[in-house]
């Protein structure tokens, strides 16, 4: 789980140009920002609700600002990001088609990581226990987990099509430690993507 | 545990102090309180609000009741003062030391009363620049407050930038909005409606107490949120015996009106509206785009370079109707438009405004984690 989090960190790394002005939204405690911040120099600015994690960022001497991204960044200026990242928390959101439109007027390209439900070990448990829950990064019963967004690859892609978004990069994390561009039967292998995405 | 003792000092100016109003003050007095030595880097300065005074932490001999936030400043506290030197001044238009309405007016021999000029938040923090370089202080790491020490937090950060590094403001506005007018309004004309306050001139007699009370209940009243003000009197009653049916009864009754007579104690009425007077005419936005606002030593916005590198801090309470997190995310919004790297939080609380007084701990958690990263 853990590496799966380090490995996203270090492909938007490599994505995010050095100087750029980065927006994490759902920031955690901050290392991601903390990690651009020091290693591409970005302006970097985190939202976050949970008031322990924000302290950690003030800590780490990261600009966070507390608030609930399903009420919308309306504090926010179009286009004052170059980048906006949604990492490991997509599934938690109420209103994903607002806060992904968010994200793409206040940023040039978004960052957009999800858990892919369609993935075969996930089916295979559906068919074997006939359950869902606790199935990908967050445990918890389905009455009191967080993850409340369960999609695919394949229902997630075709919701960025209806949505007038272009992928302009993506990275697919499959079974081994593998990670793939372009893999075969994305939507059966992959654990989990990480899309780099415009509008238009 | 032994008690830190502290004394209020006071400063005397001996020359022309120009306001904002064009008026000049012939002379003034600066009431202050100093804790620790500042050096460079660890100078940190705290704006009271409405009521509050120099007296900001620790304890003045003989007396039972510390300063105003000695729950936030003391050894590790959330402003430390085994770490930073901390320096807190009675504002411009007080009544605890600093000049104000209630001192001596040198041309007549007599208090100012109403012949004391209109002042503003600006002019507040110009005192306090003044106080700084009298101390020798030409650095501040961080400047701090709550409430209209909020508003002269981020009067003093944009007006002398060169020499802040930060600001924190807590439970403030870039400006009053109507509902904020009208509260001070009513607060005003409850004292101006006091006969005794005759025009300003009581100073040899009793003082509008009823009138400063009866404000400072108004003012108690959107300290408060609705739900706490249930839970801690619902409409439980003291007593109701009484000859007066209009007598207070309901503990609510009681609560306002212990507090309107400990404040008309320690509060002179002319202060009050001097200084709701000033809080009603902020608007930092208009102020530091104003012509004037390269008038004084070291002023100037500085250039955007400059602020990139400075950070600021903003904390609004979740039940606090009186200055709204609305208002809040206003300064976040103002503030990282100058470039200045400006975070937010927003403590959940039941105690409203009075929250920025009795929140400690959060406060001391995000406050510390602010300044750890300075």
């Amino acid at each position: 789980m853990s590496t799966l989090i380090t490995r996203n960190h270090a492909i938007i790394e490599a994505w995010v140009t050095t100087g750029a002005r980065v927006l994490d939204l759902g920031c955690g405690d901050g290392t991601l920002l903390d990690t651009l911040i020091r290693h591409k120099q970005v302006n970097g600015l985190g939202v976050e609700i949970d008031q322990d994690k924000i302290i950690s960022c003030l800590k780490k001497g990261i600009c966070v600002h507390q608030t609930d991204i399903d009420q919308g960044l309306s504090n926010l200026d179009d286009m004052s990001f170059d980048y906006v990242v949604l990492n490991a928390t997509l599934q938690v959101i109420h209103k994903p088609y607002k806060v992904i439109d968010e994200m793409l007027r206040v940023g040039r390209f978004a960052i957009i990581s999800i858990s892919n439900f369609g993935y075969l070990q996930n089916r295979v448990r559906v068919l074997t226990h006939g359950q869902v829950s606790g199935h990908i990064r967050f445990a918890g019963d389905w009455h009191d987990t967080p993850v409340i967004r369960y999609v695919s690859v394949t229902e997630f892609m075709r919701s960025l099509h209806d949505m007038g978004i272009t992928i302009m990069d993506a990275r697919y994390f499959l079974p081994f430690g593998r990670i793939s561009a372009h893999p075969p039967f994305k939507d059966l292998l992959a654990k989990e993507a990480l899309f780099q995405l415009r509008r238009g | 545990m032994e008690r830190t003792l502290t004394s209020t000092q006071i400063l005397h100016i001996d020359r022309p102090f120009k306001l904002d109003c064009g008026e000049t003050l012939p002379g003034l007095d600066i009431a202050y309180e100093l804790y620790g030595t500042p050096s460079d880097d660890n100078v940190i300065l705290i704006e009271h609000a409405l009521s509050g005074d120099a007296h900001a932490a620790f304890y003045h001999s003989g007396e039972e009741k510390p300063g105003w936030w000695d729950t936030m400043i003391g050894p590790g506290k959330a402003f430390d003062t085994d770490r930073y030197c901390i320096v807190c001044s009675n504002v411009l238009g007080g009544c605890k030391g600093t000049t104000g309405p209630a001192s001596i007016n040198p041309a007549t021999g007599r208090p100012y009363g109403l012949d004391f000029p209109p002042i503003s938040i600006r002019d507040m923090v110009d005192v306090q620049r003044t106080l700084l370089t009298h101390l020798g202080i030409e650095r501040l790491k961080c400047i701090a407050g709550g409430s209209m020490g909020g508003m002269q937090a981020m009067q003093f950060f944009c007006d002398y930038s060169k020499i802040c590094a930060s600001f924190i403001c807590i439970a403030s506005a870039l400006k009053h909005s109507a509902q904020q007018i009208a509260f001070n309004e009513v607060g005003r004309r409850a004292i101006m409606a006091d006969p005794r306050w005759n025009e300003g001139r009581y100073y040899n007699q009793v003082s509008p107490e009823a009138g400063l009370s009866v404000a400072r209940m108004i003012g108690h009243i959107t300290y408060m949120s609705e739900n706490l003000m249930q839970e801690k009197f619902g409409r439980s009653r003291k007593d109701r015996h009484t000859s007066n049916i209009f007598r207070p009864t309901f503990e609510i009754e009681h609560y306002l009106d212990y507090q309107g007579i400990a404040f008309v104690k320690r509060f002179d009425a002319n202060s009050y509206l001097y200084i709701t007077n000033a809080i009603d005419n902020f608007d930092l936005i208009t102020s530091i785009s104003s012509a004037g606002r390269t008038r004084g030593v070291g002023r100037g916005r500085g250039d955007i370079q400059d602020m990139r590198l400075k950070k600021g801090l903003v904390i609004t309470f979740s039940s606090d109707w009186l200055y709204p997190p609305s208002q809040g995310r206003e300064i976040v919004k103002f503030f990282n438009a100058l470039n200045v790297q400006t975070s937010y939080t927003q403590i959940n609380t039941e105690h409203g405004h009075d929250a920025f007084l009795t929140d400690v701990k959060a406060q001391t958690e995000i406050v510390q984690g602010f300044l750890a990263s300075m």
